[in-house]
């Protein structure tokens, strides 16, 4: 009776070698491997700055964007390449600005401790002629050249652009050029530039 | 002559006496003769089957070779044309440099004895009953003397008896010496209608010859006996032109996304980033790589789902997509209905998957910064 018992057993044994394996099987017709897919997450931030309804805002040559007001005088008597200008309250003797809006779009992601960012400016690179020219700028719609005021040019104080900003919510700002009267000596005509460097930051 | 036969008769007693009461007389003089002659037929009758060799089939480190002279027995076993699973004890599997199947091997000894001093005998082959499916399983052979590692060392085994294949090669091998030959068995990897599984069977007829006069020592069978053919299948990944694929450690392969984040910033080398809803994708494409062998059938499913999810699942969720950029749809997470991702593979042919890694761009309490994995299960099922 052993003896049968343990021929059975053999018997069941050898009919059920089904050889399983991670990749392969014989006398299967399923095979199911596995893969593990291993990933970091990190957190993110991310500033865009985009063309808004007037100057064109496009990709920098050592900056991230540029954007160009072309030929401006202190009597606001070009007319703006792009943008809009607001002549000078006393020609003459108080400064001309030409400005434009453009967008400015905070993206995060990951921030735990935040919902919303605050943005600052301030140049970092000031223009040559800081006689003449300056950087102002408004957080919104300037009814008047006064509502345009300088940019910081100070990283440790830079100006407010933005607070509790929304993550990928475009808002709107206002960017220009201030042109004063300088005769003489301090007079200018000719090119120059300065650089903007803006900051995003979630709580 | 005579005298000298009668002289070693004792006592001199006649030549019917001498033979123990014959009715024989034979002339004086051809008695001796027919003395002689008897003996050395005698001599010859009992000398001769061991002066023509014996071969004897042995087990080695191979199968084990059963039955008796001059008729053999082995059987390599279970078998499949992609030579997975485990095969029998003493039986090795030959994939590489094989087309259409794979190869199992086994040693085994060939014992000649019986040979005449100085004497040395040669070994041939052939299939005298072959298998009744030779399109499936077909017998090779490697010599003694051979590295018999690699399928270029096998040769086909002959199934002619008029021109079969040499095993034991000129000089030959003298007389009780042992000498270790490979059997080969070829098992395609055949799928559609002319696809087999189940047992079958073979006879090997072995020659032994002698080299000094080309006769024909000895002649044994070896009869294969239920080589039993089964199908297989096998499911491979491999790296297409994205993310590279590795081994897995607890899993059988790995994929490794790297450092990610929902705005979808300076994706690692082999990740296109798409932005949808709620974040980015990231996505690879990579290689699933089916094969099968006797099947009636000659495609397959391959489906997947994802058997161990993101701790973090908010945040993280897996994705396929018939193209790199997309439409995302989500992996499922139950086995019992899982992703198909193709009801056409065919067995050989790459499959090429497109994975995708949503990342959440949230923020607040639901985020998550650090390390977290998945755990994918593919499937390929071939009907």
């Amino acid at each position: 009776m052993k003896l049968r018992i343990a021929i059975l057993v053999t018997t069941l044994l050898l009919l059920s070698t089904q050889v399983f394996a991670g990749t392969t099987a014989a006398n299967a017709s399923t095979v199911s491997p596995t893969m593990k897919i291993g990933v970091t997450v990190q957190k993110a931030v991310q500033l865009t700055l985009t063309t808004g309804s007037q100057c064109t805002v496009s990709g920098g040559s050592g900056t991230d964007y540029q954007m160009t007001f072309g030929t401006v005088d202190a009597l606001g008597i070009s007319v703006p390449t792009c943008g809009s200008v607001y002549a000078p309250t006393t020609p003459g003797v108080t400064p001309a600005v030409y400005y434009s809006d453009y967008k400015l779009t905070p993206a995060f992601s990951g921030q735990s401790g935040a919902t919303s960012g605050t943005v600052t400016a301030y140049v970092s690179t000031n223009f040559t002629n800081t006689a003449v020219l300056a950087v102002v700028q408004a957080n919104a719609a300037p009814s008047s050249i006064s509502s345009l005021t300088a940019m910081s040019i100070t990283s440790a104080t830079p100006t407010s652009v933005g607070t509790t900003l929304a993550n990928g919510t475009a808002i709107t700002r206002y960017v220009g050029v201030q042109v004063s009267v300088q005769n003489g000596a301090s007079a200018f005509t000719g090119a120059d530039s300065a650089v903007v460097t803006y900051t995003l930051t979630t709580p | 002559m005579s005298d000298r036969s009668i002289s070693k008769n004792p006592g001199n007693a006649s030549v019917r006496q001498f033979h123990e009461g014959s009715e024989f007389q034979p002339r004086k003089g051809g008695t001796v003769f027919l003395q002689r002659l008897s003996l050395l037929i005698v001599a010859m009758l009992l000398v001769s089957p061991l002066a023509r060799g014996t071969l004897t089939l042995q087990t080695g480190t191979g199968i084990v070779i059963g039955g008796a002279h001059p008729n053999f027995t082995g059987t390599l076993g279970n078998v499949n044309g992609l030579g997975v699973g485990t095969p029998s004890a003493g039986v090795n599997v030959i994939t590489t440099g094989v087309t259409g199947g794979v190869l199992y091997t086994t040693p085994y000894v060939l014992n000649m004895s019986g040979l005449p001093g100085g004497n040395s005998a040669t070994v041939t082959a052939y299939v005298s009953t072959n298998f009744a499916h030779p399109a499936i399983l077909n017998l090779y052979s490697c010599p003694i003397n051979t590295s018999c590692t690699t399928f270029s060392s096998f040769t086909d085994l002959s199934t002619s008896p008029a021109a079969p294949t040499t095993v034991i090669p000129s000089p030959g091998v003298e007389n009780n010496s042992s000498s270790t030959a490979y059997l080969g068995l070829f098992v395609a990897n055949t799928n559609g209608a002319s696809a087999f599984t189940g047992a079958n069977s073979a006879t090997i007829t072995f020659v032994a010859t002698r080299v000094s006069n080309g006769s024909t020592n000895d002649t044994v069978k070896l009869a294969l006996n239920n080589e039993t053919v089964q199908n297989a299948v096998q499911l491979l990944m491999a790296t297409a032109s994205g993310l590279a694929i590795t081994t897995g450690s607890g899993t059988d392969f790995a994929m490794n996304f790297g450092n990610v984040n929902g705005l979808g910033i300076a994706p690692p080398a082999g990740l296109t980033v798409t932005s949808v809803a709620g974040g980015v994708v990231y996505a690879t494409s990579y290689f699933l790589q089916p094969t099968f062998s006797s099947f009636t059938s000659t495609t397959g499913t391959l489906k997947a789902y994802v058997s161990t999810d993101f701790a973090n699942d908010t945040v993280l969720q897996l994705d396929t997509a018939t193209a790199i950029g997309g439409p995302f749809t989500a992996i499922s997470k139950t086995s019992a209905a899982q992703t198909m991702l193709t009801s056409s593979a065919a067995s050989g042919t790459n499959f090429t998957g497109y994975l995708g890694l949503f990342v959440s761009n949230v923020n607040g309490t639901g985020a998550f910064n650090g390390a977290d994995s998945a755990i994918l299960t593919y499937t390929l099922t071939v009907p």
